[in-house]
C-alpha cells in the first residue's frame, strides 16, 4: 500500500477525534475509511489471483455462455499449506489445473481438490504458502443485515487488492447457501473474501449458486448491487472432505409436498419415490414433517431451508408426525441424502377423478375410467370413491395403507410407485367397500380416442348451442381474450391457444372452437397479442389473469390446465407453460421448436408434464423435432404426436380431448 | 473587464475557500464544493442511441473545462450549463486522443475551478462521483451525486466493441456505477473535495469482459489538458499487436484450429533458442513476461508487444509446476529467420 504516511497519521489523528466525540460530521467518514483498510490489510495476504488456463475444454465465447470465466479472477488461501478456495466460474469442472497468482507475484500451478457443487465453489492444492496469514470465519448467527461488508479481490491487480464497500444485504439467500451484498462484485473478484469491517471472512464471493441462478445466470447481476458469497463457516465444515478429493452434490431426499404452493403449504409427504433416501428411511406420503436436525419446520419452506444446504452422503433426522389428529405418532427418519434419483416412471391406473377443493381430505371419486386401461381391465367402474390403497409390492408393509385419499394423496401414494406394480384398491360406492386389485401401467402418450364426457362432470352438457363466448378481463386489460366456456361442467379443463399473433381476438375465431369445447367439455381461452405482429413478454401478464378472470366465471380444474400453439403462437406457449409453472399439465405445439437455452426440469411427481409434438415441414425443422422430443422423454414427460391438419385452422378436437384427459391418473 | 490579477486572487480566495469549507465538512458539503466544478455539456448525438449530453469539470477560473472526447462535442455550438444555472457557448480548445480528453473553454470568469489532489490515491479511498448522469439533472438543476470506494488502481485494459481503447495508463477503478450515460466527463473527488479524477467513456473490460467503472486520474487528466492548451500535438502510439511467430524460436505450438486453442507446446527444434531456455513438447504456456495468456493468438501477440531487444519470459506449466523459461532478447523478425540450430 502507498499510503503516504503523513496522510495516514492524518486519518489517525482524525480518527482520535472521531472517537473522542467531537461534533464533527466529515470525520467519521474517514476514520471508516482507514477501518476499510485495515480491514483488508488482515486478509490481503490470503487473497490471490486465478488465471484461467486455457487447457479447460470450455472457452472462448461457449464458456462465456456457460458462465466460465475467461479473464482473471479471484482465490482465498484458507490454509497455508497450500489450500485455496476458488469458483467454479473461475475453475470450471473441466479443468485439470488452475494457475495462482501469489500476493508476491509468483505463478503457482494449482490442481482442484474437490468440490462444493451446490455452492460453486472449487478447493485447490498448490504448494505451501507460508506467507499467508491465518483468516478467521465469522459466526453465522452473529451476522445482520446493515453490518458493512468488503469484498476483497485480486482480478483486476494481481499486486493489489480491490475494494468494494457494501453493507450485508440479507443473511439467508438461495435457501440458506449465500449471504447477500450490495458491495460490488463481478466475475473479476468471485472466490475472493466478503469481510467485515474487522476483517474477519464472512464468506467467499460467488454467484448466486443453486435454484435462482436458473431464472438469471449469477453473473449477469454484477452491476446491479446484488451479490452473493457463500458461509465460509459452511466450507470450513466440509474442508477436509474437499481437501480428501470429494465432489460434494446437493443433497436430495427423494419426496414431494401435497400442496402446491411451494412456500406456505403444510409440509404433508405427497409422495415417496421408490429407492429414494426417504423411501430407504422410512418416509411415507402423509406423513407431515415437524422438524429437519431440530429444527422446526412449519411450512415447505423451513424443510427446503433446511435440506437444501446439506450434501449428498449427510444423514439428516428428519422429524414426522404419521396418522391424523390425536392418533398421530412422531417418527423420526435418518435418511441419507443422495446424489441423484433413480429416473421416474410415471405409473397410472388409467382413471380420472373429480377435481375436487385442494383444502378438503374428501376421498378422490373416480369420474372416468379409460377404456382399455388398467383401472378398467381390473372392473373398476366410474362414479365410486377411493376408500384406500395399498402397495401389493413385495417392498410394501402393513402401515403403507393410505387410508381415504384424496385427490393429491392418490396423486402422491402412485407416484410413489413403478408401472407393473400391483396395489389393491379399497372402492367405496354408497356404503359398500370392495377390493380391487390392479396393476399399474406406465403412462400413455397418445390422446385416446374416448376421453372423459362433459357429463361426466356432473353437468347436463348442452352441444354447441350451449357454448358461452366471453371477453375476459376488465378495462385496463389492452387486448382483452376471448374464452369459449361451455355449459355443464364444473370445475372445467381449461386449454389456452396461442395462434398467430395478429392483435385482438375476434369472435369468429371463436366460433371455430365451440364444436370442440361442446364436445369435450373443454373451456377454452384464445389471448390476443398486443403487437400486431409478434407475441411479446407483455402479454405473459394478461395469460395469467385471463385464468383469473375465467376462474371467476367457472371453477377450473387446476388438474388439466393445458397451453397450446402453432408456430411463433407455440413457442410463445413454451414460454407461457413455463411461467405457469406446476399450474401447466400440458404443452402441446406444432412447428414451434423449444426455445434456445430452455430449461427443461426433469418430470418429477407434481412436475411432469404430457406434452403433444408436431410439424417439421422441412428437413431441418424435422431434426429439430426428433432432438426436442428425445430430450422432453428422456428428462422423463410423456410425448406424444399433434397431428398435421393443414392450414384449415387450429386441431380443435384433438387438442380439447386431450386436455379433458390431462389429469389421468 | 476585472484585471487579470485581480482575477486570478479572486480565483485563489474561492479555491481556498472551497477547500476550507471541505476540511471541516460533511459530505453534503464535500458534495457542493464538488458539484460546483461540474458542468453539463450539450452537443450533438441523438442518432444510434448516442447520447447527446454529458459531463465535464471547469479546470481554471478563467473557464477551462475539461471533458471526455465524444461524438458529443461535435456539433457547431456546445453548450456547457454551470453548476448556478448559467449557460454558456463553449469553444472547443483541442483534444487528446490517446487519453480520449478534451479541453473546452467558455468565456466566463471567476468561476469555481476544481481542486487537483496532489497525489494519487489508493484503493479503499472513500470518493464522491459527480456527473450529469443519465441527464436526469435538468435545466439548472444539479448533477447527480453519488458516493462508493476506489476499487483498485491499475493500467486500464478495455475494449469499445472490438477495437481496444486507446489510453492503457493507469485508471482509478471504482466498486460503484458511475460509467452511465452521460457520466463522461463528471467527477470523481475525496472526502475533502480535491479532484481525483474524470469520469471516462462507456467501456468494456477486455481482461473480464465486464463494463467498468473508472476514471482518469488527474495528474493525467492535467498533463494532458496542459498539452492541448500549449497546443502540442497528441498522437496516438500505436500499440505493437503484430503476432510474433515462435517458430523463429524454434517452439512450435498447437496448430491453431480452434477459436481460442491453448497454446500447448507441440515440439521444440533441438539446438533452437527454445531448446537452450528449457522448453519442452507439452508445456501449456500461461504467460508471456507475466502477463497471463489464454490462448495460442494471444500468446503471439504477447510475443509481438514485447519490444524486439528486450528480455522475453515464457511461463508454462509442466507436470503440474510452472516452469519459467528465459529466452534472451527477443530478437527482431528478420533476426529470428537466421538459421535456429539443427534442422530437423
Amino acid at each position: 500500500m502507498n499510503w503516504p504516511l503523513g496522510m495516514l497519521s492524518l486519518v489517525m489523528a482524525s480518527m482520535v477525534v472521531a472517537v473522542g466525540g467531537a461534533a464533527n460530521a466529515g470525520e467519521p467518514t474517514l476514520a471508516e475509511e482507514a477501518a476499510f483498510r485495515a480491514a483488508v490489510a488482515q486478509v490481503a495476504g490470503a487473497v490471490v489471483r486465478i488465471e484461467p488456463v486455457a487447457g479447460a475444454a470450455v472457452t472462448g465465447a461457449a464458456g462465456e455462455e456457460a458462465g466460465v470465466a475467461s479473464g482473471p479472477s479471484t482465490g482465498l488461501v484458507v490454509d497455508p499449506a497450500g489450500l485455496v478456495v476458488a469458483t467454479t466460474f473461475a475453475v470450471p469442472e473441466t479443468a485439470r489445473e488452475a494457475v495462482v497468482v501469489l500476493p508476491d507475484g509468483r505463478r503457482v500451478a494449482a490442481k482442484p481438490l474437490g468440490r462444493d457443487v451446490p455452492r460453486g465453489i472449487v478447493l485447490l492444492k498448490t504448494d505451501p504458502i507460508p506467507a499467508a496469514p491465518a483468516i478467521e470465519p465469522v459466526p453465522r448467527d452473529l451476522l445482520a443485515p446493515g453490518q458493512w461488508t468488503i469484498a476483497v479481490g485480486r482480478g483486476w491487480s494481481a499486486a493489489e487488492p480491490s475494494v468494494s464497500v457494501g453493507i450485508l444485504s440479507a443473511v439467508d439467500r438461495g435457501w440458506g447457501l449465500a449471504v447477500q451484498t450490495d458491495a460490488a462484485v463481478s466475475p473479476m473478484n468471485y472466490g475472493g473474501p466478503l469481510i467485515d469491517i474487522a476483517g474477519r471472512v464472512i464468506g467467499v464471493v460467488a454467484p448466486l449458486p443453486a435454484e435462482p441462478a436458473k431464472m438469471m445466470r449469477g453473473t449477469e447481476l454484477y452491476d446491479a448491487g446484488i451479490g452473493f458469497a457463500v458461509s465460509l463457516e459452511d466450507l470450513l465444515a466440509v474442508l477436509p472432505r474437499l481437501a480428501a478429493g470429494e465432489s460434494l452434490a446437493s443433497g436430495i431426499l427423494g419426496i414431494s409436498y401435497r400442496s402446491r404452493d411451494a412456500i406456505n403449504g403444510a409440509p404433508v409427504i405427497a409422495s415417496v419415490r421408490q429407492g429414494s433416501p426417504a423411501a430407504r428411511a422410512g418416509l411415507r406420503p402423509g406423513d407431515r414433517i415437524v422438524a429437519v436436525d431440530g429444527r422446526l419446520v412449519r411450512r415447505i419452506a423451513d424443510a427446503r431451508h433446511a435440506v437444501a444446504p446439506r450434501h449428498a452422503g449427510d444423514v439428516i433426522d428428519v422429524e414426522v408426525d404419521r396418522g391424523r389428529g390425536d392418533e398421530a405418532t412422531r417418527v423420526t427418519a435418518r435418511p441419507a441424502l443422495a446424489a441423484a434419483l433413480p429416473p421416474w416412471r410415471r405409473a397410472i391406473l388409467g382413471v380420472v377423478v373429480a377435481a375436487d377443493d385442494e383444502d378438503e381430505d374428501e376421498p378422490a371419486r373416480i369420474e372416468w375410467v379409460m377404456p382399455g386401461g388398467a383401472a378398467d381391465r381390473a372392473g373398476v367402474a366410474a362414479g365410486c370413491h377411493v376408500a384406500s390403497l395399498v402397495p401389493l409390492d413385495g417392498a410394501s408393509v402393513d402401515g403403507d395403507v393410505v387410508e381415504t385419499p384424496s385427490n393429491a394423496a392418490l396423486a402422491g401414494a402412485l407416484a410413489g410407485l413403478e408401472p407393473g406394480g400391483k396395489v389393491r384398491l379399497g372402492l367405496r360406492r354408497g356404503d359398500d367397500v370392495t377390493a380391487t386389485d390392479v396393476v399399474l401401467e406406465e403412462m400413455i402418450r397418445e390422446v385416446p380416442d374416448e376421453v372423459p364426457p362433459p357429463s361426466a362432470g356432473g353437468g347436463v352438457g348442452g352441444g354447441v348451442d350451449a357454448v358461452r363466448v366471453a371477453r375476459l378481463g376488465g378495462a385496463d386489460v389492452a387486448v382483452p381474450p376471448l374464452a369459449v366456456i361451455p355449459a355443464g361442467r364444473s370445475p372445467v379443463p381449461v386449454l389456452i391457444w396461442f395462434g398467430s399473433p395478429h392483435g385482438a381476438v375476434d369472435e369468429a375465431e371463436a366460433t371455430a372452437w365451440k364444436g370442440a369445447a361442446a364436445a369435450a367439455g373443454v373451456a377454452v381461452i384464445l389471448p390476443g397479442s398486443r403487437d400486431r405482429r409478434e407475441w411479446s413478454g407483455d402479454d405473459i401478464g394478461g395469460v395469467a389473469r385471463a385464468i383469473e378472470s375465467l376462474h371467476a366465471l367457472r371453477p377450473l380444474d387446476a388438474s388439466r390446465v393445458a397451453v397450446a400453439g402453432r408456430g411463433p403462437g407455440g413457442v410463445f406457449a413454451w414460454l407461457v407453460a413455463d411461467r405457469l409453472g406446476t399450474a401447466c399439465r400440458g404443452v402441446a405445439v406444432f412447428d414451434a421448436p423449444l426455445p434456445r437455452r430452455f430449461e427443461i426440469d426433469d418430470a418429477e411427481p407434481g412436475t411432469a408434464k404430457w406434452m403433444l409434438l408436431g410439424g417439421g415441414r422441412d428437413d431441418d425443422a424435422a431434426r429439430r423435432l426428433v432432438a426436442d422430443r428425445d430430450r422432453l422423454a428422456r428428462a422423463g414427460h410423456a410425448v406424444g404426436t399433434l397431428a398435421d391438419l393443414g392450414d384449415g385452422g387450429p386441431p380443435a378436437a384433438l387438442l380439447c380431448r386431450w386436455a379433458a384427459v390431462l389429469g389421468l391418473l | 473587464m476585472i484585471p487579470c490579477r485581480a482575477m486570478v486572487f479572486v480565483g485563489a480566495l474561492l479555491v481556498a475557500r472551497a477547500v476550507s469549507a471541505a476540511t471541516e465538512s460533511s459530505p453534503q458539503l464535500v458534495a457542493a464544493t464538488a458539484a460546483h466544478s461540474v458542468v453539463k455539456i450539450y452537443g450533438a448525438g441523438g442518432l444510434r442511441g448516442l447520447e447527446a449530453y454529458q459531463s465535464g469539470i471547469i479546470l481554471s477560473p478563467d473557464g477551462r473545462i475539461a471533458t471526455a472526447m465524444s461524438t458529443v462535442l461535435d456539433s457547431e455550438g456546445i453548450d456547457c450549463v454551470l453548476d448556478d444555472g448559467r449557460r454558456f457557448e463553449a469553444t472547443l480548445l483541442g483534444v487528446d486522443p490517446r487519453r480520449e480528453l478534451a479541453v473546452l473553454t467558455i468565456d466566463a470568469a471567476d468561476l469555481p475551478a476544481a481542486v487537483p489532489a496532489e497525489e494519487r490515491a489508493a484503493a479503499g479511498t472513500r470518493v464522491l462521483a459527480v456527473s450529469n448522469m443519465f441527464g436526469v439533472a435538468v435545466g439548472d438543476e444539479r448533477a447527480s451525486v453519488q458516493r462508493g470506494v476506489i476499487a483498485s488502481v491499475v493500467p486500464l485494459e478495455a475494449r469499445r466493441g472490438a477495437a481496444d481503447a486507446p489510453y492503457t495508463g493507469t485508471v482509478y477503478v471504482l466498486d460503484f456505477t458511475t460509467n452511465n450515460p452521460g457520466s463522461p466527463g463528471g467527477a470523481i473527488v475525496d472526502s475533502r473535495g480535491r479532484l481525483l479524477g474524470m469520469i471516462g467513456k462507456e467501456l468494456r473490460s477486455s481482461a473480464g469482459g465486464i463494463w467498468l467503472n473508472y476514471a482518469l486520474p488527474v495528474d493525467e487528466l492535467l498533463a494532458g489538458s496542459e498539452a492541448i492548451v500549449a497546443g502540442r500535438s497528441v498522437a496516438v502510439a500505436a500499440a505493437d499487436t503484430t503476432p510474433f511467430d515462435l517458430g523463429l524460436l524454434g517452439i512450435v505450438l498447437v496448430p491453431d484450429l480452434l477459436d481460442r486453442t491453448p497454446p500447448f507446446v507441440e515440439a521444440v527444434v533441438p539446438g533452437s533458442t527454445g531448446a537452450r531456455a528449457g522448453l519442452a513438447a507439452d508445456d501449456l504456456l500461461i504467460a508471456v513476461g507475466g502477463r497471463a495468456v489464454g490462448s495460442r493468438a494471444a500468446a503471439e501477440r504477447a510475443v509481438g508487444a514485447i519490444p524486439a531487444g528486450d528480455p522475453l519470459r515464457l511461463s508454462v506449466i509442466r507436470k503440474g509446476k510452472v516452469v519459467d523459461c528465459e529466452l534472451g532478447p527477443r530478437p527482431t523478425v528478420a533476426e529470428g529467420r537466421a538459421p535456429q540450430g539443427a534442422a530437423p
